[in-house]
Order: structure tokens, then C-alpha cells, then sequence
């Protein structure tokens, strides 16, 4: 088994305000808004938390700390608890067991002070309103409410702030949701796949704006499916599957994990026991004479081939993106599931 | 609170602007008051213009407050709406209170063009003291229905809910007398629904300045009945909204 954990005792986070400025008691910063440093401890932290439906385990002993000012992405294919997790971290569903904190308070207290902003993919938005009606309704009931003429522009939406939210697109409703996320001084913003139902025009523009909220020091958590975008916009990746934490690190750190080269050579006499003793292995592929190998360290793999007297020949080597990283880690998972339960329960599963 | 009142306001704001509220809540009492008016002599002891004005307002309030509210619950329910606003700083029960608020609101205009109808166009000629006690009894309904409209719209689903308010609206309507004054063995059963108790309330004070206790526990028992059952949907889905 490999562990994917990764620890980032490298951990810097610059920029996000002045220390002296944060107030440990009550989490705002007083001049810099959202001033919250490395130093002032987890935003949101999840301690061993499980949501069982009835015997459906959906979070299972989940872990997790997000730093101030860290934008973090949350991956996991449909049904790995993403979005239970992000219910439970915003008060709409309790934990079966374990406990989340964030600002140091519950949940429900730091949604209610309105410390958080989020959009669901489940919110809805109350039609036969125009959008800057149901903006200006929205941030009225923010305690720190930004101008409304801000939030329209920020979201992109100001252009067809006077038309009816029950006649707009997808894509444009989708960004009224932002825009409700985003209508006051949150120190966190919790995004429910933000781009789904958006072109590629406009999930450029609004991971530009978004790029302006996060520059101000807030912290964001978005889930998403799009693993481009968690590879651009994320300075941390958290995969997830089955309701547990697979992996934790930067876009760069995810991808070497899962093995994250792909080295391709044709070999005369393949001799594939020792092929799969090679240093850096993380999976093999023979058909004929090609052999496909994934790997975390494509130098020394490449090189105990070629020190063990083998010459072979069209050698390729490339980088596996983000998505075979992700397929890589969340499949290896599946199958040792898989395998538990074959081999310890007599499950009569065929594979 | 504050928060509440913004969100009522807008509440207010949309059902302004909706059509079916002018229709059913307004246009159809006035319409049936133009047309049936001056279809009897006399109903519960007193003039049948006097007794129809009771009726068509109390049509116009049963129809605003749960009509409107029950296939919107349950709309704003299914597409998130409810879940939206559990994300904001508003108290929980903040959504319910604000349905409550804005429908007491949205049957003052119906209420009172009904009773300017009955007093212009009817000629039923009553003591200022009774004009009020008149409009609170039947304002009183508003907050009776808005709770069962709570309680159906957090129940069901939007595909099913329709039928269910349409059975339910129709229900109180002819079993309380809402269209015609009921008599006989009908009246001995509709004498249970909250619809009948509110019109009797009304033509009792009418008729002779006073009213029959029963009539007053029934309405205030049917608002526990309908607060209890409201209160309890809206807790069954608190995990799920």
C-alpha cells in the first residue's frame, strides 16, 4: 500500500495580512478584513468525522485542517462525500460521530455570524425577483455586507442585474449563486462544484474574479470535477473516496503520489517479474512487445532497465496530468476495497 | 427579526407581482361577489349581501395564505431555496416566520376591497367596532391556513402537491361555506371545518353583537392543529432541506 499522505511542513502562507492585526478571540481582523495568518491556527478542522445513512457509510473518520488564506480543492469521484462533507462543514447536516470546528467555534455559530460564504449546488434561488433584488435581500442579511454594486461586478452579473432569476441560463445562474457567496466580508468561501453548467469563456472569468477574493486573504474550499481546475486554481488537492482522505498535498505533490510519470519502451524478450521489481513502479502494462509503466521516478526506473543489460528501444517518457493521478489513486483504492471484502467475508462478489 | 422582515418584504414584493395571487386572492372573490350577491334573501340570520361579503373575504384570505404558500413551499423546498437561506445569518425558523408574515400582509388587500364592495355595492351598513372585529376574525384565518399551507408544502413533493392543495382548497371551501351557505346534514358537518367557524363568527357578530364560544375554540383549536402538524414537517426534513 502506498501512503499518500503528505505532509507540508513547508507550509508558508505570505501576504495574508499582518498577525498583529488578527484577533484570537473573535477571528476578524480588525484592519485588514479577512487577516488571518499561517500562525492563527486551522480555519475549518475536521476531527475523525463519519456520516453514516442509515448503514451507508457516506464520511468515513474523515481528518482534515484548512489553513488561513489556503485555497483547497476537494476531488473525489460522484458519491465519495464531497458533498456531505461540505453539508456538515456548513451546518445543513450533523455528523454521525467526530467533530468539526472552524474560527474555533461550531459550525452553525460561524454560519450565523456570517464568517462563511457558500455556494451550493443544491442552493436554490428565490425566483420572480430580478438578481439585484435577490442580491441586495441576500446581502441585507449579512452581518458585514459588501456594496451591492461591488458584489454584481465581482460576479459578473451586473449586466443583467434587472432580469428576472427564474429567466436566466445555467451559467448565468450559477453565477448569481457566487455572487451570493460572495456579498460579504466571509473569511472562508465554500464552493459546491462553482463552474458546473458553465462555458469555458465564462469558467475563465470567474476563476478571475475568484482569483480576487482569495488575493484579499480569504480562504477557499471548493469541490470540483474539473481536475484542470483544481490543478490551476488549488494550492492544496485533497482526494477523497468511499468518505475517507487519500491524499493531501499540492497539485505537484498529488501527481508524483500516484506515480505520476509514464515511461513507454518496446522490449524483445520481456521478462515481467523483473519488470515489476523496477524501482519507482507504480503500475505495469505489457501487450506484446510495449511495455507501459507508471512511475513516481521515471530516471531510475529507466535506469535499472537499462543497468540490468537491456536495451530497448522507442523510449518515451511523460508526464501523467492531474486526472490519471487522481483515476490512479482513487482506482488503487477501489481495488483494495474490493479485495477486502472478496478475501474476508466470502462475499460471493465477481470481479 | 429584522433579517425576518427583509425577507417577508420580499416575499411580498414577488407574490405583488404574481398573477395567480391577483386572481385567486383578489379578482375571484370580488368576481363571485359581483355575480352570487344577490342570490339569496338571507343565510345564518342575517342579509345574504351581508353574509356573502363574510365569505367571499374569508375566500380571498383562505386562498391567499395557503394557495399561494403550499406549492411554493414545496417548490423553494425541492430547488434549494430553503437550504440557500440556512446558509445565511437568519435564524432557522426565519423562512416560516417570513411565509406567516408576508401572507397576513398580502390578505389585508383582499380583505379590505371585499368589505369596500359589501359596504358601496351591497349596502351592508355596520357598527365601526363590528367592521374590526369582522376583519381581525377573518385575518385570524390567514395565519390558520398559512400554517396547514407550511405543513402540506414541507410534506409533499411539488409533483404531488398540487392535487393535495387543490382537494384541500376545495374541501374548506364547500364544507365551510365559503361559496354557498350550507344547511341540513352538510351544515352539521361543515360545521367542524375552521372556514364555517370563521364565516359564523362573523355573521353572529352581525346578526346579534355576539358569538358562540365554540366557534372561538374551534379556530383556535384548528391553529394548534395546524401549528403542531406544521412544526412537525418542517422538523422532519431539517436534516434534508
Amino acid at each position: 500500500m502506498h501512503q499518500y499522505g503528505v505532509a507540508r511542513s513547508d507550509q508558508s502562507v505570505t501576504g495574508y495580512g499582518n498577525p498583529t492585526d488578527y484577533d484570537s478571540t473573535t477571528g476578524y481582523g480588525t484592519t485588514h478584513g479577512y487577516g488571518a495568518t499561517a500562525g492563527s491556527g486551522p480555519v475549518v478542522s475536521f476531527e475523525n468525522v463519519s456520516k453514516y445513512y442509515g448503514s451507508l457509510k457516506a464520511v468515513d473518520g474523515l481528518s482534515l485542517d484548512l489553513r488561513p488564506g489556503e485555497t483547497t480543492a476537494l476531488l473525489g469521484p460522484n458519491g465519495a462525500g464531497k458533498s456531505t462533507s461540505l453539508d456538515m462543514l456548513l451546518a445543513l447536516r450533523k455528523p454521525t460521530s467526530g467533530k468539526i470546528t472552524m474560527f474555533g467555534s461550531d459550525p452553525y455559530h460561524a454560519v450565523k455570524s456570517g464568517r462563511v460564504g457558500a455556494m451550493l449546488q443544491s442552493g436554490g434561488l428565490m425566483p420572480e425577483v430580478t438578481v439585484r433584488e435577490l442580491v441586495t435581500l441576500v446581502t441585507g442579511l449579512h452581518p458585514r455586507p459588501e456594496p451591492v454594486e461591488t458584489t454584481l461586478k465581482r460576479a459578473g452579473i451586473a449586466k443583467f442585474a434587472d432580469q428576472r432569476v427564474d429567466k436566466l441560463s445555467g451559467g448565468q445562474t450559477q453565477r448569481v449563486r457566487f455572487a451570493l457567496a460572495i456579498c460579504g466580508k466571509s473569511e472562508l468561501i465554500v464552493l459546491d462544484e462553482p463552474t458546473a453548467a458553465m462555458d469555458v469563456e465564462t469558467r475563465r472569468l470567474f476563476w478571475n474574479s475568484m482569483k480576487e477574493e482569495v488575493a484579499e486573504g480569504r480562504t477557499l474550499l471548493f469541490a470540483t470535477h474539473y481536475l484542470e481546475e483544481a490543478d490551476q486554481a488549488a494550492d492544496r488537492i485533497l482526494v477523497i473516496n468511499r468518505g475517507r482522505l487519500l491524499a493531501d498535498g499540492t497539485p505537484a505533490e498529488i501527481k508524483a503520489r500516484a506515480g505520476a510519470k509514464r515511461l513507454s519502451f518496446r522490449l524483445d524478450k520481456v521478462d515481467e517479474p523483473f519488470l515489476l521489481g523496477l524501482p519507482g513502479l507504480v503500475n505495469l502494462e505489457v501487450r506484446n512487445d510495449v511495455v507501459q509503466i507508471q512511475t513516481s521516478d521515471s530516471d531510475a526506473t529507466l535506469y535499472a532497465v537499462l543497468d540490468a543489460g537491456y536495451r530497448p528501444t522507442e523510449i518515451e517518457v511523460g508526464s501523467l496530468g492531474l486526472e490519471q493521478a487522481f483515476i490512479a489513486i482513487t482506482a488503487e483504492d477501489d481495488a483494495a476495497n474490493t479485495g477486502a471484502a472478496n478475501t474476508g467475508a466470502h462475499a460471493g462478489e465477481t470481479i | 427579526m429584522e433579517g425576518t422582515l427583509l425577507l417577508a418584504k420580499a416575499e411580498v414584493l414577488r407574490i405583488r407581482r404574481n398573477k395567480r395571487y391577483l386572481i385567486f386572492t383578489v379578482a375571484l372573490p370580488v368576481m363571485f361577489y359581483l355575480i352570487f350577491a344577490s342570490s339569496g334573501n338571507s343565510a345564518y340570520g342575517v342579509g345574504f349581501k351581508a353574509f356573502y361579503m363574510v365569505a367571499m373575504a374569508s375566500f380571498g384570505a383562505f386562498s391567499g395564505a395557503f394557495n399561494n404558500n403550499a406549492i411554493r413551499i414545496s417548490q423553494e423546498r425541492k430547488d434549494g431555496w430553503i437550504r440557500q437561506l440556512r446558509l445565511t445569518s437568519l435564524p432557522a425558523n426565519a423562512y416560516v416566520v417570513a411565509k406567516i408574515i408576508s401572507s397576513l400582509a398580502i390578505t389585508v388587500p383582499s380583505i379590505v376591497i371585499v368589505f369596500l364592495l359589501g359596504r358601496f355595492y351591497g349596502g351592508v351598513h355596520l357598527p365601526i367596532w363590528e367592521w374590526i372585529v369582522l376583519a381581525v376574525a377573518i385575518w385570524f384565518g390567514t395565519l390558520i391556513f398559512a400554517a396547514l399551507a407550511v405543513a402540506v408544502g414541507y410534506r409533499f413533493d411539488p409533483d404531488s402537491v398540487q392535487p393535495i392543495a387543490i382537494v384541500i382548497y376545495f374541501f374548506f371551501s364547500i364544507f365551510g361555506g365559503l361559496w354557498f351557505p350550507l344547511s341540513g346534514g352538510l351544515r352539521k358537518f361543515g360545521e367542524f371545518t375552521p372556514t364555517y367557524q370563521i364565516v359564523r363568527i362573523s355573521t353572529d357578530v352581525i346578526g346579534h353583537g355576539s358569538t358562540s364560544v365554540g366557534y372561538v375554540i374551534g379556530i383556535l383549536v384548528w391553529f394548534a392543529i395546524f401549528l403542531g402538524l406544521a412544526v412537525l414537517a418542517v422538523r422532519a426534513t431539517a436534516e434534508a432541506v
